[in-house]
């Protein structure tokens, strides 16, 4: 058997704007949002009828009835019906993960073309039966007579209608949430609340200018009558950014914060697409290439017992992908590192410069060193879009290709901290 | 240079009776304090009494003695002075303006140090006449922890001494830190521990016969509990301090800390703060910390 190793091209990406929470996007599911999305994106390359190779999404808030959300939201566009999908999950990092997934099936020969994507709500949240009243009532469905039944359901209690199962936004082993973790963060790499705020203003300008520049025009589907990401803050100022007040410091670091509702993400509601292919594929549709997607990388850290920060595993990804590569980090044009919190970029940025952690938990001779932070996120991130966990990815790849095919060559590197202390990571170049 | 010993400082009630006889005293200008120093040989820092005191401010156990907490030791010194023939004032009507405090070494509870205060330079102010008291604290005759405190007396016509300026002068952008709360009792409750009964700071009445809407936070409460927030969650060796009070805190209310790290002090570490409003648009105190 022969097998070639293809590259992979980015056609194109498709979102709709991003909605914090319980906003315009209230009463939308994860299944119209991607559906939305997925349809924006096939009319935009006109795939109607197109039965395309794979299609793999995910979201990380998910209710059961969702046990194959991408394949039923690929029946309701005009792809063909014959358009094979699956689900997969890894948190924040699931759509890029997702189109790594594809971009290896079309490196290999496996098909000609797919699409990745992701999508996420938080408003329209899966809310779970009382967990007592769930095992009564299995326990009742178990019995096998009429006697055992009443037994089960006589040990309900009424308040158990009014105590329902929540998600919840933390890691399952230490009960901090994302922004505690974030905060632990900044205190261990000493990131300063006004490095955190001017990080969240040049985002959010960042993002102001591209939508002035009609960047997203073909990178977006409206949706619900909205056309721009509602978390973006054109007029927002650093007085209004200084007088936030901490929001994550009451367990962690009571009264010592530097997290605030401005440098750190909102809950979000939204999804975004890829559209990935062979080269061949592309030709024969006549569709430009914006660019490549060439490496990747995930990494895991032991936040548990080792202590490591828990959105550090990007650190590690990022110099293992560089040294198969044979890059340096001082080799990209742009840098899309997701902005969960401003303290995140931060930390990770400090640590790449930090000689000792580079050689004693990276395991490398010498820091990878400083970034051109002019070629960091130039055109907004996480912290002015606003992060829907699993479409995150699905928008920095659509963003840094197009970033790519403006310049008309060049490298980017995308960066993804994720729940659990893991990391997602990936190379585009043209 | 005068020297009064006082080994039993007097009840609470008694100074106040004292400071509030010296009320009688005219509002007259003078070229020089007298040369005075007040002595408390032997003082035991007293681990339950700092933990009342850490309690009030919101100090955690972690943090040890508070810089701030020797100004208690010289709190009946204080006293003494103003209810004396020494003080050209009386301490009603007094107004605290700033205070300095650097402390030399760590102190710990069960230290047995010796405590002073004694008269300072005059300094002119626009409004009155401005004078100082040093406090000092030593510990097997080494000096331990010293304060300035600049008061001011309102009132008084052609001051005497060279003119009165802040000793704060970076004016940089503040990022809001923390909220707390001034309970309408906390004047009650630092009252009791530190031994300051002022009337404007017990209750809405009293405070009303001195001219006060209502009872308003001791200054050095507000400052305690500043630096509750802004020192580490562990004792520090040396630590300076520079307090301004601004504009009293009405009780009760919910006050706002301001902060930035981005300043070099004379330490490993400084923050420039300030306490405001709830709105945090006036600010009651500002200064400035250092530590290591």
């Amino acid at each position: 058997m022969k097998t070639t190793i293809r590259r992979v091209a980015i056609i194109g990406g498709n979102r709709i704007p991003f909605a914090r929470s319980n906003t315009v996007y209230s009463h939308a599911s994860n299944h119209e949002m991607l559906t939305a999305t997925l349809q924006g994106l096939v009319d935009r390359f006109n795939l109607h009828g197109e039965r395309l190779g794979d299609v793999a999404g995910g979201a990380v808030m998910k209710h059961a009835r969702d046990f194959n959300l991408v394949r039923e939201c690929v029946l309701s566009t005009t792809l063909a019906r014959e358009t094979p999908a699956f689900d997969l999950q890894q948190a924040c990092g699931t759509g890029l993960e997702a189109a790594i997934v594809v971009a290896n099936k079309i490196a290999l020969g496996q098909i000609e073309c797919g699409i990745a994507g992701g999508v996420d709500t938080t408003s329209d949240a899966p809310i779970g039966l009382n967990e007592k009243m769930r095992r009564i009532l299995l326990d009742a469905s178990r019995a096998r007579s009429t006697g055992q039944r009443l037994a089960a359901l006589s040990r309900m209690r009424p308040a158990m209608l009014f105590r329902p199962a929540l998600p919840r936004n933390g890691e399952p082993r230490t009960g901090y949430s994302m922004g505690e973790h974030a905060e632990l963060m900044a205190r261990e790499w000493g990131i300063s609340r006004e490095a955190q705020d001017a990080l969240a203003l040049s985002s959010q300008q960042n993002l102001a200018r591209a939508y002035n520049e009609g960047f997203f025009t073909d990178l977006m589907t409206s949706f619900k009558g909205v056309s721009r990401d509602n978390n973006l803050r054109a007029e927002l100022s650093i007085e209004k950014l200084r007088a936030l007040k901490p929001a994550f410091d009451r367990k962690v670091a009571p009264e010592q914060g530097t997290l605030t509702a401005g440098n750190s993400t909102p809950l979000t509601d939204g999804a975004s697409a890829v559209l990935l292919a062979s080269e061949d594929w592309a030709r024969e549709r006549k569709l430009p290439v914006l660019a490549y997607l060439s490496w990747s990388e995930v990494a895991a850290v032991d936040f548990f017992d080792k202590k490591e920060g828990l959105l550090m595993a990007p650190a590690y990804a990022v110099p293992r992908m560089l040294k198969r590569a044979n890059l340096t980090l001082q080799d990209f044009d742009f840098y899309e590192i997701h902005e969960a919190f401003a303290a995140q970029v931060l930390c990770t940025l400090k640590a790449w410069e930090d000689p000792a952690y580079c050689r004693e938990r990276l395991g490398l001779a010498q820091a990878l060193g400083a970034i051109d932070r002019a070629r960091l996120n130039v055109n907004g991130s996480s912290l002015a879009t606003g992060h829907p966990f699993a479409a995150t990815g699905g928008r920095l790849i659509a963003t840094l290709a197009k970033l790519l095919a403006q310049k008309g060559s060049g490298r980017g590197l995308i960066s993804i901290c994720a729940a659990g202390g893991q990391g997602v990571v990936a190379i585009l170049e043209r | 240079m005068k020297t009064i010993e006082i080994s039993q400082p007097k009840g609470a009630a008694a100074s106040l009776l004292g400071v509030v006889l010296a009320r009688r005293k005219p509002a007259a200008a003078v070229n020089a304090l007298p040369e005075v120093t007040l002595v408390r040989p032997q003082v035991v820092l007293d681990a339950a009494h700092i933990a009342r005191y850490a309690n009030v401010c919101g100090f955690h156990m972690a943090q040890g003695v508070p810089i701030s907490y020797p100004q208690m030791l010289t709190f009946p010194l204080l006293m003494a002075f103003f209810g004396s023939g020494d003080c050209p004032w009386p301490a009603m009507g007094t107004v605290h303006l700033a205070n300095r405090i650097v402390q030399l070494q760590r102190l710990d509870a069960g230290d047995t140090v010796r405590v002073e205060v004694r008269t300072g330079r005059l300094l002119a102010h626009e409004k009155g006449q401005t004078f100082e008291l040093e406090l000092r604290v030593l510990r097997a005759d080494t000096l331990v922890w010293e304060a300035t405190q600049t008061l001011l007396r309102l009132g008084v016509k052609q001051p005497a001494g060279a003119a009165y300026a802040s000793a704060l002068s970076a004016d940089l952008p503040l990022s809001h830190q923390a909220d707390f709360m001034a309970s309408a009792n906390i004047g009650r409750r630092y009252g009791r521990v530190s031994g300051d009964l002022n009337p404007i700071h017990l209750s809405a009445l009293s405070a009303r016969l001195f001219g006060f809407q209502r009872a308003i936070a001791h200054g050095l409460w507000t400052q305690a509990r500043a630096l509750a927030a802004l020192l580490p969650r562990a004792p520090v060796t040396q630590a300076a301090l520079t307090s301004e009070f601004k504009t009293p805190l009405l009780l009760p209310a919910r006050a706002t800390l301001w902060s930035t790290r981005q300043i070099q002090g004379t330490l490993q570490q400084a923050a420039l703060f300030e306490v405001r409003n709830a709105r945090g648009d006036k600010p009651h105190l500002r200064g400035q910390l250092d530590y290591q």
